[in-house]
């Protein structure tokens, strides 16, 4: 969220631009912008809650990929460096990539399994990405507040679900974050991994139970949360795996293999990356045992 | 002569000067260099008008003619001499043909090497520099540089579009193949400049013609009132010297590039792979360039040219050519047996569309349009390899396959300029994407691709790495282009250093390097460190790229060898990460 404010302010730099729409306009941007733009790209990728895409397209939750593909036209027609300028090249930076997150979760291409997941965690960045973020086990979070008191900016209270979530990775001064951390009487906020994240954050909302007719149903959410992102990663991998086995397949097109498992044809494909690479490697070899007894190379 | 005419263009500082030019409409034209044909078109106002030369052709042979201390371009065909060029003055050895397959490679390339059976000189090291090209005059070879020769070629060309206009032009739109490294697009910008003409937009072919087809949709629409309903085109365009392949999405005006592929067959190879056939000595018969030589292989090459030609509408055609020095060609060739040489050809182009259609995720079923574009699309079997593998019966009809491509990108040059039609046929945008990867080189020779392939531009990544040495404090971002895994099979666009990294144990510190593509497709770099924070980090550093000159061959080697094990960078492992 604060890099998609960042975004919309810093636009007003661009009033020198030239009105023909020709390249000059780049070596007339102020310097201001360069640092900008770095802090921004570290910021604005991860970490942007799937609801500012949706703001972004102007869509709604339930918009079908249709709708998205014409909302995002219809602003690319608006913004598009191409019609707008250069001014336009940060909007259209954020149409891509709301685009792309957007129709990838689709409907159509969302699996059954991965339901809602973009991701992306719920939490945003103050400041870049760092290699540990906090974590609250909202299942053992008894809403004490006593994090919410020391350190106000990163935590904050969900007064539906009666316990406490991190709002802004490091939101606050190291030192308030170790005592907001410390101060908590169940010990329920974690330093978790940042490439975890996504997938704790995730969980840890409580998701729609599949429901059989009036029964079952409701929301829950995972015991566990720690074990379930291990099984969710997992699952997620072999997914990956199994898309690029399918996406393999198609490249060969060959129609011999419609009796292979996805199993075999993973197994094939490294089969034929080692062959691939056994030559490479003995050539390599062969090369630096007949360099040895010349030079010692380093 | 060229020389009172350069202008660097990109480093023209002075915008004042630009506003007492604009008297005119500076609409920016649209060329598209073809490997053997050219062709220029301009947006008149209301639509877009191919221009013809003096002789009448739209389609204007590329090449330039040394002869004495005069140059002349295939634009005007030599029409201000007595006679204009014939084919076999062309193939004399004293014109440079083919510039777009040799500017900006290295002589190690195949392209480079495959190109040594030409009239002219084509003179190889094999160690990655750039080949030495020189063209007969008076019996003497005389160097030049395939810049030089699409210089004069475009000045040519940018006379007889001022002729046409009567107003000076200065900025222009040209149509690049898909297969065209960041380092050849710079060698065309160079050439450009060097004729006056200042680079608006370098467009891949398949996507121009995406553009033109967006038009023709959305006019469809204007007259039928139909629904703005998406539709799927697969482009198809095989020219000379290159094969290019896309897949836009076209809805109401907007055509989006789902996926891009393209290699460096043409033509030119299946002329070249029917010449060896038909002489099947021709390396060792034509393996020095004498004059004799170079005579009878321009003989042989006009005969095969007419021959393919001939058998796009024929079953078979007799070859019949004395070529001189005891040597005969007397065959009969037949479509079965053209096949069979080219098949690998015709597999090639298989390959672009096959990874196209995956790249873009869709089946054969969801394409709407197949358009074939190019010289090549004659060639029957070309057509029935890409409509079979579409699974449609006939290709889209709408299109002119010689000219679409200059219509597209003259369009997209009265776009990119500003101009609006009040009758909305320019109500159109091209949502365009990057044709490779782009990355750079870390975990010791591996390739990590920063911006994958077929990504929307404007387009802007980043990716953490990490030190691979305890106290490591500086590291080697090299900046590399293409599809191998490895950093080495890919092309080298620029390098730099990140001095100052806070002294740390190995895989602490992070360093952040973001690529931004802008829509005029220019890439820059920023890199720096993120984590450590504070003031003793160094400030970031924004590249724009490729920042190489020359010599990309062993420029990259030479890299590795020296700082490849002590200022390499780590990835850092990302779990599920978009």
């Amino acid at each position: 969220m604060v890099g998609f404010f960042s975004l919309c302010s810093s636009t007003h730099y661009y009033h020198l631009q030239l009105r023909n729409g020709s390249v000059q306009y780049e070596l007339i941007r102020p310097i201001k912008y360069r640092p900008r733009s770095i802090i921004r790209c570290c910021s604005t990728t991860r970490g942007k809650a799937r609801e500012d895409y949706y703001q972004v397209l102007g869509v709604t939750v339930n918009s079908t990929p249709q709708e998205i593909k014409e909302a995002y036209r219809k602003l690319q027609k608006r913004h598009h460096p191409d019609i707008a300028g250069y001014k336009g090249h940060d909007y259209t930076l954020l149409l891509n990539e709301a685009y792309k997150v957007l129709m990838r979760n689709s409907p159509r291409n969302a699996g059954a399994s991965g339901r809602g997941f973009t991701g992306n965690g719920y939490s945003c960045w103050n400041g870049p990405v760092r290699s540990h973020a906090l974590f609250v086990d909202e299942n053992k979070c008894i809403g004490c507040r006593e994090c919410v008191h020391h350190a106000g900016e990163t935590f904050a209270m969900d007064d539906v679900l009666g316990s406490a979530h991190v709002e802004v990775q490091f939101g606050d001064q190291e030192q308030k974050i170790q005592v907001a951390v410390e101060s908590c009487p169940v010990n329920c906020i974690h330093w978790v991994m940042s490439e975890e994240l996504a997938v704790l954050e995730f969980l840890a909302r409580p998701q729609q139970k599949e429901a059989h007719g009036v029964f079952g149903g409701g929301w829950e959410r995972p015991r566990d949360v720690f074990a379930a992102a291990n099984n969710f990663t997992k699952r997620l991998q072999r997914e990956e795996q199994q898309d690029m086995a399918r996406q393999q397949r198609y490249n060969n097109g060959d129609a011999c293999e419609e009796g292979e498992t996805e199993r075999q044809a993973e197994a094939r494909r490294r089969a034929g990356q080692e062959l691939r690479w056994k030559r490479l490697r003995d050539v390599w070899n062969g090369l630096r045992d007949w360099t040895k007894p010349g030079v010692d190379g380093p | 002569m060229t020389e009172q005419l350069y202008t660097v263009a990109s480093d023209s500082e002075t915008t004042g000067e630009d506003k007492s030019q604009m008297s005119f409409p500076d609409v920016a034209i649209g060329i598209d260099i073809g490997t053997s044909n050219c062709s220029v078109a301009v947006w008149t106002g209301h639509q877009v008008e191919l221009l013809k030369n003096t002789r009448n052709q739209k389609g204007m042979r590329s090449y330039v003619m040394f002869k004495d201390d005069s140059l002349s371009a295939g634009v005007t065909g030599g029409a201000t001499q007595e006679h204009g060029h014939e084919e076999r003055d062309i193939l004399s050895g004293s014109a440079i043909f083919n510039m777009k397959r040799l500017i900006g490679r290295m002589d190690t390339d195949e392209v480079v090497q495959a190109s040594k059976s030409l009239p002219f000189l084509v003179q190889t090291l094999g160690i990655g520099v750039r080949p030495f090209i020189a063209a007969l005059v008076n019996n003497m070879w005389q160097s030049t540089t395939p810049e030089e020769v699409l210089a004069i070629f475009l000045l040519e060309l940018k006379a007889l579009v001022e002729m046409h206009l009567k107003h000076p032009v200065r900025n222009a739109v040209l149509t690049i193949p898909v297969a065209f490294s960041r380092f050849q697009q710079t060698r065309i910008e160079r050439a450009c400049a060097m004729a006056g003409l200042h680079v608006l937009r370098l467009m891949p072919e398949p996507t121009a013609i995406a553009l033109l087809y967006a038009q023709q949709q959305q006019q469809l629409l204007h007259d039928n009132m139909g629904s703005g309903i998406e539709k799927i085109a697969l482009i198809f365009n095989m020219g000379a010297g290159y094969c290019d392949a896309a897949v836009a999405a076209t809805a109401g005006g907007v055509s989006q590039i789902r996926a891009l592929s393209g290699s460096t067959v043409g033509g030119e190879d299946i002329l070249q792979n029917v010449m060896r056939h038909l002489m099947p000595d021709f390396d060792s018969l034509y393996a020095g360039q004498t004059m004799d030589r170079i005579k009878s292989i321009g003989l042989l090459r006009m005969a095969t040219q007419d021959a393919i030609h001939k058998l796009a509408t024929q079953e078979h055609v007799e070859i019949n050519v004395d070529l001189g020095g005891g040597h005969k060609v007397s065959k009969i060739l037949d479509r079965g047996e053209f096949e069979k040489v080219n098949q690998s050809i015709f597999e090639k182009c298989e390959g672009i569309i096959k990874q196209c259609l995956a790249d873009a995720k869709l089946t054969p079923e969801d394409i709407n349009d197949v358009i074939l574009v190019g010289g090549c699309s004659r060639i029957p079997k070309i057509r029935s390899v890409v409509l079979g593998l579409c699974k449609k019966d006939d290709s889209y009809s709408g299109i002119d396959p010689l000219e679409a491509a200059v219509s597209g990108a003259a369009l997209e040059g009265a776009i990119a300029s500003g101009v609006s039609d009040p009758s909305g046929s320019l109500d159109l945008l091209t949502i365009q994407a990057t044709p490779m990867n782009l990355g750079i080189r870390a975990d010791g020779g591996n390739f990590a691709a920063i911006i994958p392939r077929n990504t929307a531009v404007p387009a802007r990544r980043d990716m953490l790495f990490t030190t691979t040495h305890d106290n490591q404090t500086e590291a080697l971002i090299a900046v590399y282009e293409g599809e191998g895994n490895q950093a080495e099979d890919n092309h080298l666009l620029g390098y730099f250093k990140i001095t100052g990294i806070p002294a740390a144990a190995k895989g602490t510190v992070e360093i952040n390097v973001c690529m931004d593509i802008d829509a005029g497709n220019v890439l820059r770099v920023f890199a720096g460190v993120v984590k450590p924070q504070g003031q003793a980090v160094p400030p970031f550093i924004e590249v724009r790229m490729p920042t190489l000159d020359d010599g990309h061959g062993w420029c990259g080697q030479a890299l590795a060898k020296m700082y490849g094990s002590t200022l390499d960078l780590a990835t850092i492992p990302k779990k599920l990460h978009p």
